[in-house]
């Protein structure tokens, strides 16, 4: 699905937030990024997504390099991928429904997405995606009345009416109640193994992707540290890829704690 | 005592703050000083008794009002021609605003994430037409209204339409800057999601950028309404029509009992408009 080859972003200051990284994901594949704040995952998933050029290296999503891609045909590639943000990534004022209708805006002509905001169409699908995340009565419930929990599933019921090949979460759990993030990776999981999409996922939490993922990729400086199976990251491992950053790594001593996804998801603070 | 002296001034903070203080003040009280003389300004005139009792005989010519029926209908028919020139006034401004405000914003016009995957040159066309919006917007708005009342007057005559013309484009530049403001506030974090969905511009503005900014855009509007419907009262001193033609006259001719009843129809008009707008801006936000 995804391979790059000396993938780099460098932002202006000559900040480089991605820097010579090298990656292959096939397709069907589920694997989290973890990493210390500022290790460039935003960055990476932004560019897995098809929103930032890179400014060196080569990209290809589905066999097509991102670069070359402009106008209908980017649009085509952005499609096949959905993308769940961590939050506040949902246009507050509308109805849920036009939040969740909006994954499909890709496919639509753009008179027939204004006269959905007008009318409503492809309700029944809006419906069963809501239904599927738990949150079917909030159909026409205002968004920014929902709980941060909520406007999570809302967002994953966009990505689900989106039907996209590929689905990227970038922290999609880190503004979520901790005994609710474990719920939201599972049914992210959950979906990716009933429909086979590619899913890519970024998390803060190491213990919750290490019970929930079969391959772990450790990012640090816009690198890629390690790319194990969870049964191979060890302790130093993880120690080494949040050195000198205890304020946004697992405490010391928490590395030793017994695994147990339901509980021990810490939303650690952004800096 | 000498070794305390380092410690307090550490407390009192740099001087330099000081220093720039002090010369704001003083730049304020030259300021002051400088326009005083230069606009021959001189309370003495306003707040002596020789100014008092001009005034006060002034105000004694005025009553009573003139309540004759003629005048009257002459009063609504120019209080309905005010009132419709600030209201096509202010219609006409929001539309070319609207049309135009979405090449004035940098974040919808060339710059940001909608624009980060876009070719060098479509970024640079962009530019460029951003560039004359703004433009555009900025000549529309330090053109004052009676200005432009006075070159629409000379293309289609005297009469409400030029005063019509004049404050929808002069409002429009006006307008068009704040809806620009609001617009670059806008939250990018939904449309930078809804693009990434495979969304067209237009669809990114329809379900992202409109329903953020809509509702100021109304607010915006129904005030510049309430500015406008004072400024259409006196559009009619350079010939654009309305109460303002009239009171034009009135003083002119030295009919005063018809001039305190204008002035007091512009009064009841501006505080219906003022109620109104604000009701509805209420009830929006």
């Amino acid at each position: 699905m995804y391979q790059a080859e000396g993938l780099t972003k460098v932002f202006p200051g000559e900040i480089r937030a991605v820097d010579g990284l090298d990656l292959k994901i096939g397709a069907g594949e589920r694997v989290a990024f973890i990493g210390p704040s500022g290790a460039g995952k935003t960055t990476l998933f932004r560019l897995l997504n098809c929103t930032l050029k890179p400014t060196a290296g080569r990209l290809w999503v589905g066999g097509r390099e991102v670069a070359h891609l402009h106008g209908a045909a980017l649009r085509a590639a952005r499609r096949r991928i959905g993308t769940i943000y961590q939050q506040h990534n949902l246009v507050p004022r509308l109805p849920v429904i036009h939040n969740v209708l909006a994954g499909r805006l890709g496919t639509w002509s753009t008179t027939r997405a204004l006269l959905s905001l007008a009318r409503p169409v492809e309700v029944e699908e809006a419906h069963r995606a809501l239904q599927q995340v738990g949150i079917p009565e909030k159909l026409y419930a205002r968004t920014d009345e929902l709980s941060g929990g909520q406007q999570q599933r809302v967002a994953i019921a966009r990505a689900l009416l989106q039907d996209p090949d590929i689905i990227l979460a970038d922290e999609p759990v880190s503004s979520v109640d901790p005994t609710l993030a474990a719920g939201i990776v599972h049914l992210l999981t959950d979906i990716s193994r009933a429909t086979g999409k590619t899913l890519v996922v970024n998390l803060h939490s190491v213990d919750l992707a290490l019970a929930t993922f079969p391959r772990i990729i450790g990012l640090r400086d816009g690198r890629v540290l390690f790319d194990l199976a969870p049964a191979a990251v060890r302790d130093e491992t993880l120690a080494a890829l949040y050195r000198g950053a205890p304020a946004t790594g697992p405490a010391e001593g928490a590395l030793d704690a017994p695994l147990d996804p339901a509980t021990s998801c810490r939303p650690l603070p952004r800096v | 005592m000498a070794w305390q002296a380092p410690a307090v001034r550490a407390v009192a903070g740099p001087p330099r703050a000081a220093v720039t203080t002090w010369l704001g003040w003083a730049a304020l009280a030259g300021a002051l000083l400088w326009s005083y003389r230069g606009t021959a300004a001189d309370i003495g005139a306003v707040l002596g008794p020789e100014g008092l009792a001009q005034m006060a005989a002034y105000g004694r010519r005025l009553f009573p009002p003139d309540l004759s029926a003629p005048l009257l209908r002459e009063v609504a028919i120019g209080a309905s021609e005010t009132f419709a020139i600030s209201f096509l006034g202010t219609l006409l401004a929001v539309l070319i605003a609207f049309g135009l405000v979405f090449f004035a914003s940098a974040n919808l016009a060339f710059a940001g994430l909608l624009f980060e995957m876009e070719r060098p040159v479509v970024r640079g066309l962009r530019l460029l037409l951003y560039g004359t919006a703004r433009g555009l917007l900025n000549l529309l708005r330090t053109v004052p209204e009676l200005v432009w009342a006075i070159l629409f007057v000379f293309m289609v005559g005297l009469g409400p339409f030029p005063g019509v013309l004049a404050l929808g484009v002069h409002t429009a530049g006006v307008l068009g800057k704040l809806f620009a403001e609001v617009l670059e506030n806008v939250d990018p974090r939904p449309i930078e999601a809804l693009q990434g969905t495979g969304a067209r511009r237009l669809q990114v503005l329809a379900y992202g950028i409109l329903p953020q900014v809509l509702p100021h855009f109304v607010s915006y509007s129904l005030y510049r309404w309430e500015v406008n419907i004072r400024v259409a009262a006196i559009m009619g001193f350079v010939g654009a029509g309305g109460l303002g033609q009239r009171i034009h006259i009135a003083i002119s001719l030295f009919l005063e009992h018809q001039l305190l009843t204008l002035v007091l129809a512009i009064y009841a008009l501006v505080t219906a408009v003022d109620a109104l707008s604000a009701l509805l801006r209420r009830r929006l936000l």
